[in-house]
C-alpha cells in the first residue's frame, strides 16, 4: 500500500521533508487504521453511508489507474465496467434469488469478457482515438441497460439483497475489499507486468522493440482494470439496494478519472487521497448549496494549479531525471 | 514496515478513538441524540443541483410556508416544526446520502422525493430508521410495488395518469393513438400503461409506440415514423424541454389532429418552445395545480408575496405532505414512527389541493385527481375536470 520508492530529484528542503513523509511506508497502514477506527469517531448513517460510498470510489479509482495511471491508456468510459459488474450482481441476485456473495465469480467472468471484448478491438488504436471508443463504449453500456427489460429498463433494478446485516459491519466489509483491492493494485504495479505497464506508457514503440508484447500487455491492463471496476460495482448494488442507469453516466467516469489525475497518475496513495477528495468534497461542501459545486470547481482548478504533479505523484528510480 | 512503528501507530489512533468517542457519535457513544424537546423535524429530499435542479425550489418554498403556517398557530404537540432540506440531485448515490444526514440529523417524517429514480433507493433508508415518508412528487409505480409500510404517496400514480388519458381518447372520438415517451423511468411507465389501456378490445387503438432521446434538438426522424402510423392523436409522456420541440415539429410537419401532454410537460416553456401557434389547443393530464385549483387564489398570493416568485410544479403537493404530516404527528401524539404510520393510515377526508384525502392499501391516493388541461394563449387552463 505504500509508494515505497525512495525520494530522487530537487526540490526545498521543506517539499524534500514532506516527500520523504509521504514516501515512507506510514502512508497505507495509517490510511487503513484511520479507515478502520473512524466509526469509532462517527457512526451516523450520513456518516457511514458517505464513508462507504467514498471506499467504493476509492476502489474505482484505484482500478482505472491500472489502466490509465500504470499503462498509459486514457479511458473515458470507465464506468461501463462497474455498470457492468453492478448490473450482473443486481440480475443474479433479483431475478435468480442468488445471495449477492454468489454472484462475484460471474461478476468477474462478465467484466473479463467484457474487457476483452472492448479491449481487443480497440487497444490496437492510440491515444486520443482509444479515448473516443472508450467513451462510446460507457455510454452504450448505459443506454443499452436502460432499454433491455431484463436489466429493469430505465427504472433499474431495486431490491438488492445486502451482503452483510448493517451499514456498519457492510462499512467495515467494504474497507478491507477496497484494501485489498488497493494492496493488490499496487503490487500488480511492481510486478514484472507493472514494469511493462510503465514501460508501454512512456514509450510504445521502444517497449516493443526490447520485447515487450505491447498488445497483450495493454489487454492485461485494461482486464484488470475492468474486473476492479465490477467488483466495485457489487459493493456498489450492495449499498445503494437499487440501480439505474442514472448512476453509471459520462459523469461518473470523469470524476473517476479526476481523481487519478489529481492524485497522481500512478500513484497509489496519491490516487487513494485523489478518490477521498473527491467523493467527500462535495458532501462536505453540501452546505454551501447553490455553491456546492461552484465551489467544488474551483478547488479542483487551485489544486491543479498548486500541485500539478497531483497530490502526492508517484516517484520511481527509474522515472528520476 | 518495523514492530516497533505498527505499535506506535495503533496507540495513537487508540488514543484519538478514546478521546473522541466521548463525542457521542461514535459506536461506542451510545445513545441516540435528540430528546422530546426543541422543535420536530421534518426532512425533505429535493433536487437542487442537477438536471432537475429546477424544481426544487418550488417544492422546498411550499413545504416551508407549509411549516411557517403551523407554527404560526402554535405548532404541533405543543413544539415547532422544522423543515431540514437535503439535496439528492435527481441522483441515487446523492439521494442516499443525503437521506442518511437527515435521518442523522433527527427528522420524523420525511416529505420529500422528486426523482423517482432517486427515491427508489432511500426507502430502505428511511424504512430501518423506522421514518415514515410521505411522497409529495416521485410516483413511479416501482415506489407503489414495493409494499412498504412506511411510503404513502400523494402524486397521483401513473395508472391513474394512463387512466385519465385513456378517459379523454376516448371522449374526443380518437381511434388511433401515437404514444411517445422519453424512456425515463416515468415516463414510459405512463405510455406503457396508456398502451395496456388501449390494446384492450373495442375502442382506441394503439397506433405506435415510440421512444425518443431526450435533450436532443431534432425530433424530425422519429416524427416520421409516429406520423407513417396515421395517428389521430398523440401523447407525449415526457417533460417539457422535448415536449415543446415535438409538438412544434408536429404541426411542421403537417400533422393537424389532438396531441396531448403529460404532467412532466406541464410548464409555461411548454408553449415558448413550442410557438404559440403550435402550442394552442395542446391537451395535458396534469393534477391540481395551484393555478386549476377553485380558491386557491389566496394561496398563490400569499406564497408570491413571501417567496418573491409564483408557485410551480408541485408546490401544493409539497405544501399539503407538510399538513399532512403535521396532522399524522398531531393524531397520533408522538413522533413514534410506528404510531405515525397508524395515523397516516387512518386518515379519512383530510383536506387536500387533490380533495378528500383516504389513503389505499397501498398508501396511494384513492383517486388521482388528475384532470385535463388546454393551452389557450400559452397558459395551461382547466378543459375538463374528468368528474
Amino acid at each position: 500500500m505504500s509508494a515505497g520508492a525512495r525520494t530522487r530529484g530537487p526540490g526545498t528542503r521543506l517539499g524534500r521533508a514532506v516527500s520523504r513523509l509521504l514516501d515512507s511506508g506510514w502512508a497505507g497502514l495509517t490510511g487503513l487504521a484511520a479507515a478502520l477506527l473512524a466509526p469509532f469517531v462517527i457512526a451516523t448513517p450520513y456518516a457511514l453511508s458517505i464513508m462507504t460510498s467514498a471506499a467504493v470510489f476509492v476502489m474505482l479509482a484505484s482500478g482505472l489507474n491500472i489502466v490509465v495511471g500504470f499503462c498509459g491508456l486514457l479511458d473515458l468510459g470507465y464506468v461501463a465496467f462497474f455498470a457492468a459488474g453492478a448490473y450482473t450482481a443486481g440480475v443474479l441476485s433479483t431475478r435468480f434469488g442468488l445471495p449477492l456473495l454468489a454472484t462475484v465469480p460471474a461478476v468477474i467472468a462478465v467484466t473479463v469478457v467484457a474487457g476483452v471484448v472492448i479491449g481487443a478491438p480497440t487497444l490496437r488504436l492510440r491515444s486520443d482515438y482509444l479515448a473516443i471508443v472508450t467513451l462510446g463504449f460507457g455510454e452504450i453500456i448505459r443506454i443499452t441497460a436502460g432499454n433491455l427489460s431484463v436489466t429493469g429498463g430505465p427504472s433499474g433494478i431495486y431490491g438488492i439483497p445486502g451482503l452483510v446485516d448493517g451499514p456498519v459491519a457492510f462499512y467495515y466489509l467494504t474497507v478491507v475489499v477496497v484494501s485489498l483491492a488497493v494492496a493488490g493494485a499496487s503490487r500488480l504495479g511492481r510486478s514484472r507486468l507493472g514494469r511493462a505497464w510503465r514501460f508501454v506508457r512512456e514509450d510504445e514503440d521502444a517497449a516493443e522493440a526490447m520485447g515487450v508484447h505491447t498488445y497483450r500487455v495493454k489487454l492485461a491492463a485494461y482486464v484488470a482494470g475492468a474486473v476492479w471496476g465490477g467488483l466495485a460495482g457489487v459493493l456498489f448494488a450492495a449499498q445503494l439496494s437499487a440501480i439505474s442507469p442514472g448512476s453509471f453516466t459520462f459523469l461518473r467516469s470523469a470524476l473517476v478519472l479526476m481523481a487519478v489525475v489529481l492524485g497522481g497518475m500512478g500513484s497509489t496513495p496519491g490516487v487513494v487521497a485523489g478518490a477521498i477528495v473527491i467523493s467527500l468534497l462535495p458532501e462536505v461542501l453540501r452546505d454551501l448549496a447553490d455553491y456546492q459545486f461552484f465551489a467544488f470547481g474551483v478547488l479542483l482548478i487551485v489544486v491543479m494549479l498548486v500541485r500539478p504533479q497531483g497530490l502526492w505523484p508517484h516517484r520511481s528510480r527509474e522515472a528520476a531525471p | 514496515m518495523g514492530e516497533s512503528r505498527l505499535a506506535t501507530i495503533w496507540s495513537l489512533a487508540a488514543a484519538v478513538t478514546i478521546l473522541t468517542a466521548g463525542c457521542g457519535q461514535g459506536l461506542l457513544g451510545g445513545g441516540q441524540e435528540g430528546g422530546d424537546q426543541g422543535p420536530i423535524a421534518l426532512g425533505m429530499l429535493v433536487p437542487q443541483s442537477g438536471s432537475e435542479a429546477a424544481v426544487g425550489p418550488y417544492m422546498r418554498n411550499a413545504a416551508q410556508f407549509a411549516v411557517d403556517e403551523i407554527n404560526g398557530k402554535g405548532g404541533v404537540l405543543g413544539r415547532k416544526l422544522e423543515l431540514k432540506v437535503a439535496d439528492d440531485a435527481c441522483d441515487a448515490q446523492t439521494a442516499v446520502a443525503g437521506a442518511g444526514k437527515l435521518v442523522t440529523e433527527g427528522v420524523v417524517v420525511s416529505v420529500g422525493g422528486y426523482c423517482s429514480g432517486a427515491t427508489l433507493p432511500t426507502l430502505p433508508v428511511f424504512g430501518k430508521a423506522g421514518i415514515p415518508m410521505i411522497i409529495p412528487a416521485a410516483n413511479s409505480q416501482e415506489l407503489v410495488d414495493q409494499h412498504l409500510g412506511h411510503v404513502f404517496l400523494i402524486n397521483g400514480t401513473g395508472t391513474q395518469q394512463a387512466a385519465a388519458a385513456m378517459a379523454w381518447i376516448t371522449k374526443q372520438g380518437a381511434t388511433k393513438v401515437a404514444l411517445m415517451h422519453d424512456n425515463t423511468s416515468y415516463s414510459k411507465d405512463i405510455a406503457v400503461r396508456t398502451k395496456k389501456l388501449l390494446d384492450e378490445p373495442g375502442g382506441p387503438e394503439t397506433a405506435i409506440l415510440e421512444a425518443v432521446t431526450p435533450k436532443e434538438s431534432d425530433y424530425s426522424a422519429n416524427i416520421t415514423n409516429v406520423l407513417g402510423a396515421k395517428p389521430d392523436f398523440v401523447y407525449w409522456t415526457g417533460y417539457f424541454q422535448e415536449g415543446g420541440l415535438i409538438t412544434r415539429q408536429l404541426r411542421q410537419a403537417g400533422y393537424k389532429d389532438a396531441i396531448m401532454v403529460g404532467d412532466g410537460s406541464v410548464s409555461g416553456k411548454l408553449a415558448e418552445i413550442a410557438g404559440p401557434e403550435a402550442a394552442e389547443g395542446v391537451y395535458a393530464t396534469m393534477t391540481q395545480t395551484p393555478e386549476t385549483l377553485q380558491g386557491a387564489g389566496n394561496w398563490i398570493e400569499a406564497y408570491t408575496k413571501k417567496f418573491g416568485s409564483p408557485p410551480g410544479p408541485y408546490s401544493n403537493q409539497s405544501y399539503d405532505a407538510v399538513r399532512l404530516a403535521a396532522e399524522a404527528l398531531k393524531n397520533a401524539g408522538s413522533t413514534d414512527g410506528t404510531k405515525v404510520i397508524a395515523a397516516l393510515e387512518a386518515i379519512n377526508g383530510f383536506p387536500m389541493f387533490s380533495g378528500p384525502l383516504k389513503f389505499t392499501a397501498d398508501h396511494t391516493l384513492s383517486a388521482g385527481g388528475f384532470q385535463i388541461l388546454v393551452i389557450r394563449s400559452g397558459r395551461f387552463v382547466l378543459q375538463d375536470a374528468l368528474k
